[in-house]
């Protein structure tokens, strides 16, 4: 079985062992663990299926950013399961799927989906007149995901609202956003970080905790920012909505992985290094036995070793992102295509871990701050203290496309809540913003397979990008459109930096809030808040 | 001569240094009367767009085509105008997803369904198939209702939505095969009269000599006109949506509500649901910006009437403009205040819906100088004589809502 516990070991799982249904099986899992790192022990890898082929979708990036694991869970539609922890009794299921999401009659649809470009029925279905309304009724059939439960149900609570006025808000709770704030109040800000998770990781974050909370910090943990808007940030956490304003913000919300870019690479068993390092060191699931490793080997590092130590029979790599040609398999990964010194080969493997990653762009796109291209990658313009185009907002960390575990960007990071302090507070003037205008960046369209998956929300191919741009849509606005690229519940997250790869320079269509998705239900004010009521 | 090259679908090439009409915004209505001049053989026309076809009010609302409407000559106007989309896919060659889902206007107070018996009898009059529903019949209809304030009923019939954008490409589409240019990246910044009327605009890529403009700008016609001199009482207002992750067909109509405040949802076919509480007391201006405040509005008054929909995931919110006039009708036509300046803006929030139709009977009268009854009803000047130029004052559904009235 190529996923499985790893055997005789102890530590992290071990809660009682309980029992819950997937798509009507029932599986058993170890309390509190993510139910889809217990579906993943039992060897099952299928959580979902996408929106236009029904490809199979399994875990990827296990921080609820992704969505590849969307499942209804307790009758709530497109719950990220990666996210859930399980508990006796739990019941969920996949959705946009028939019978299954293991078994989907409807991923048919992807044998003809050469034929099926994003925009194929605005030129078919009008004749004969009196079947148009029924071809119709078919699309809106395909199309959907979510079931609601409908009726009575308790009056849904309203939240209060916290306003908090601060010098600095940081927002990022990682070792950037620690550094950050910890810089800020050491200059003698008032200082607010908000971190969406709730629990503390690693040793080396709670010290920083404690040394950001020694140095006056106030943190909120649970706290997640829904949106930029013009300055405040809105963050819901603690069942309460949070107005923030700020008279400087330090983004330190880190970087996304970056899936290969490749045909593929959605397949059930493609793992984000960070991932797998979840998997086996915090619920002991040994994600696959013969792995291939992709990307920089100090990204992967970790995982490497844990897949060593954890037993796993063949290792193969790293090699770099630009050597893999495809990721083959149907339900899950069976293998993959390398390009080597002008050679092809084929390597029979059941996991590819990928360690690349780029950095979260989204306050800084909101706020409207400059971004330029760096290789393939966007990242903010910053001057010498990580301040953006937007006077008021720094970035730091992996945000600002430098990786916090050199020294160098740790003291960037502190750097950055220095000058945002001093700028808040006006304790001294701030050297004055040596902000570069837009660095002139040559595009060079990137050698991109044609059938590689730029949007995952949306199947969105390369060549269907291609094809848009060809046919006179040459505006990202329109190729957005046209495509659906950007527009799924991820809502660019994983697609932004490809798709700007492909269009070209400068092509950013705008991005718009929420930040994440968020429930209706959690929105809703509290009536004795004059600002929320309706 | 006609372009069969598809990459012309914008055209980035030289402006060109004359023409017979320039139209001045590539949404809706600058592209809806672009094809009807093509169509009676007008042959020099360029749309100039500031930014890319369908960037404004036409890419950013949610397309219902609706024939409900509260007045007997709207109505009429309306049914035309959904006759007109019925065919738009043939007539163009491209599907533009014209899906009678149906259109919901739910009632809550007795009043309202005093008033809405006597518009459904117009209806029949007229020969629009409304029909009244009881309040167990609505939560029939509407499942997505149960559970939220009861309900006084429902004036259901079969309108239709669209896909905004397609109906943006159709047009792009079927004008790259005629004569018409359509220029994207191109801001107007000023216009040059002569002493017969307009000679002249000017962009940021060159002069246009031209004797007819058409402000076809929306939310902006107001910075447009000042260019010209010419004064109209439309405001833009901004207007917000939200939009849900995909759920199954759920939603069997497009729901629109009045009290305590105007809210509307609907489901597209893909699924996502779109929806937005309006804010009575926005101010007038071009904003488009997204606010929290529109989120925790809509989500509070949209679980009140509909609570099942508070386990949607909310993934995108944006704003537009309705171009608001006094009497929420729009400026179509020529203005007496300058020769050669045709207005098609102040849609009011029923571009989308009303500007084929009503742009086909402008193209008319621009080619043969006959004004259709239809069109009559929105010439630009018709506010000077009665000075009727307050924009709040005289809100269309205030006066629908308030029994005083």
């Amino acid at each position: 079985m190529p996923a499985r516990r790893v055997s005789g070991r102890p530590g992290a799982s071990s809660g009682p062992l309980v029992t819950f249904t997937f798509d009507g099986r029932d599986c058993e899992g170890v309390e509190g663990e993510p139910f889809a790192a217990s579906l993943l022990a039992a060897d099952r890898l299928i959580l979902s299926r996408s929106f236009r082929f029904h490809r199979p979708r399994g875990l990827m990036c296990s921080t609820g950013q992704c969505g590849w694991c969307e499942c209804e869970v307790d009758g709530v539609p497109s719950v990220r399961s990666c996210r859930v922890p399980v508990r006796e009794g739990l019941v969920a299921r996949g959705e946009h799927a028939f019978p299954s999401v293991e078994r989907d009659l409807l991923s048919l649809v992807g044998l003809a989906s050469r034929w099926i470009p994003p925009t194929f029925y605005h030129h078919r279905f009008l004749r004969p007149r009196r079947l148009r309304k029924r071809y119709l009724d078919v699309l809106r059939w395909f199309g959907g995901r979510g079931r609601l439960r409908m009726g009575s149900r308790a009056p849904v609570p309203g939240r209060p609202t916290r306003r908090i006025e601060t010098d600095v808000l940081v927002v990022g709770g990682g070792q950037a956003g620690l550094l950050a704030a910890r810089g800020a109040a050491e200059v003698g800000a008032r200082v607010v970080l908000v971190e969406a998770g709730t629990d503390r990781g690693t040793a080396t974050l709670a010290d920083l905790d404690v040394g950001a909370e020694a140095a006056g910090v106030e943190i909120l943990t649970g706290v997640a920012a829904v949106g930029w808007y013009d300055g405040m940030v809105a963050a819901i956490g603690g069942d309460a909505h949070i107005e923030i304003r700020a008279g400087a913000v330090v983004a330190a919300t880190g970087s996304y992985e970056r899936v290969p870019l490749v045909p593929g690479a959605d397949r059930p068993g493609v793992l984000a290094a960070r991932t797998v390092t979840d998997l086996i060191e915090r619920h002991g699931v040994l994600p696959g036995e013969r792995a291939l490793l992709v990307g920089d080997a100090d990204a992967l590092a970790e995982a490497t070793q844990l897949l060593r130590r954890a037993g796993a029979s063949e290792l193969i790599g790293p090699v770099p992102s630009t050597s893999l040609a495809s990721v083959r398999g149907r339900a899950r990964v069976t293998g993959a295509t390398l390009h080597t010194d002008g050679k092809r080969r084929h390597v029979a493997i059941d996991l590819v871990v990928f360690g690349d990653r780029s950095p979260n762009l989204e306050i800084v796109l909101a706020a409207g701050a400059v971004v330029a291209r760096q290789g393939d990658t966007l990242v903010p313009v910053l001057d010498g203290s990580g301040r953006t185009t937007v006077g008021n907002l720094f970035v730091a960390g992996s945000a600002a496309g430098r990786s916090v575990v050199a020294g160098v960007a740790a003291d960037d990071a502190r750097a950055a809540g220095r000058a945002a302090a001093v700028l808040a507070t006006g304790k001294a003037t701030p050297p004055p913003s040596t902000t570069p205008g837009r660095p002139a960046t040559t595009h060079v369209a990137p050698a991109v397979s044609r059938g590689a998956i730029v949007c995952f929300c949306e199947d969105v191919r390369a060549w269907e990008i291609r094809a848009e741009q060809a046919a006179g849509y040459t505006d990202p606005e329109l190729v957005k459109r046209r495509t659906g690229a950007l527009t799924g519940p991820c809502q660019g997250k994983y697609c932004l930096q490809s798709f700007a790869c492909l269009v070209g320079a400068g092509a950013i269509p705008t991005t718009r809030p929420p930040l994440r998705p968020v429930r209706l239900g959690d929105l809703v004010a509290s009536e004795t808040d004059d600002a929320g009521g309706a | 001569m006609a372009r069969s090259s598809a990459a012309a679908i914008l055209d980035t090439g030289d402006l060109p240094r004359k023409a017979d009409v320039v139209i001045v915004g590539a949404g809706i209505a600058g592209l809806a009367f672009a094809r009807e001049l093509a169509a009676r053989g007008v042959r020099d026309v360029v749309v100039v767009e500031r930014g890319y076809p369908g960037g404004g009010a036409t890419g950013r609302n949610v397309a219902r085509i609706r024939a409900m409407q509260l007045t007997e000559e709207l109505t009429y106007v309306a049914r035309a105008c959904q006759v007109k989309y019925d065919r738009m896919g043939e007539e163009l060659g491209f599907n533009v997803l014209f899906y009678r889902v149906g259109y919901a206007w739910v009632l809550y107070d007795a009043d309202e369904v005093e008033r809405m018996r006597a518009i459904v009898e117009m209806h029949h009059r007229i020969g629009v198939g409304s029909q009244f529903l009881s309040p167990d019949d609505t939560l029939r209809r509407l499942p997505i209702l149960r559970g939220g304030e009861p309900v006084a009923g429902a004036v259901l019939n079969d309108d239709a939505i669209v896909h905004h954008d397609a109906v943006v490409w159709a047009h792009l589409e079927h004008l790259a095969r005629t004569s018409v240019r359509v220029v994207p990246g191109t801001a107007v910044h000023a216009i040059v009269p002569g002493e017969r009327g307009v000679e002249a605009v000017e962009t940021d890529r060159g002069r246009i000599a031209t004797r007819a403009v058409l402000n076809a700008t929306d939310g902006w016609s107001g910075e447009l006109n000042a260019m010209a001199g010419v004064e109209a009482p439309n405001r833009p207002i901004r207007r917000e949506v939200l939009v849900t992750a995909p759920l199954r067909r759920t939603i069997e109509a497009a729901v629109t509500f009045y009290r305590p405040t105007e809210g509307w949802f609907n489901q597209t076919l893909r699924g996502e649901v779109v929806m937005g509480v309006v804010d009575p007391d926005e101010a007038p201006g071009v904003d488009q910006r997204s606010s929290w405040d529109f989120l925790r509005r809509t989500a509070t008054l949209m679980t009140r009437k509909a609570p099942a929909l508070a386990d949607v995931a909310v993934i995108r919110q944006w704003a537009g403009t309705y171009d608001i006039s006094p009497d929420h009708q729009p400026l179509v036509g020529p203005t007496r205040q300058l020769e050669g300046w045709w207005q098609a803006n102040g849609w009011s929030g029923r571009g989308m819906l009303l500007a084929p139709y009503l742009t086909e009977l402008l193209a008319e009268r621009f080619v043969t100088g006959m004004t259709h009854a239809h069109l009559a009803m929105f010439d630009p000047d018709r506010f000077d004589a009665t000075g009727d130029t307050d924009v709040r004052r005289t809100d269309y559904y205030a006066r629908y809502a308030d029994p005083s009235h």
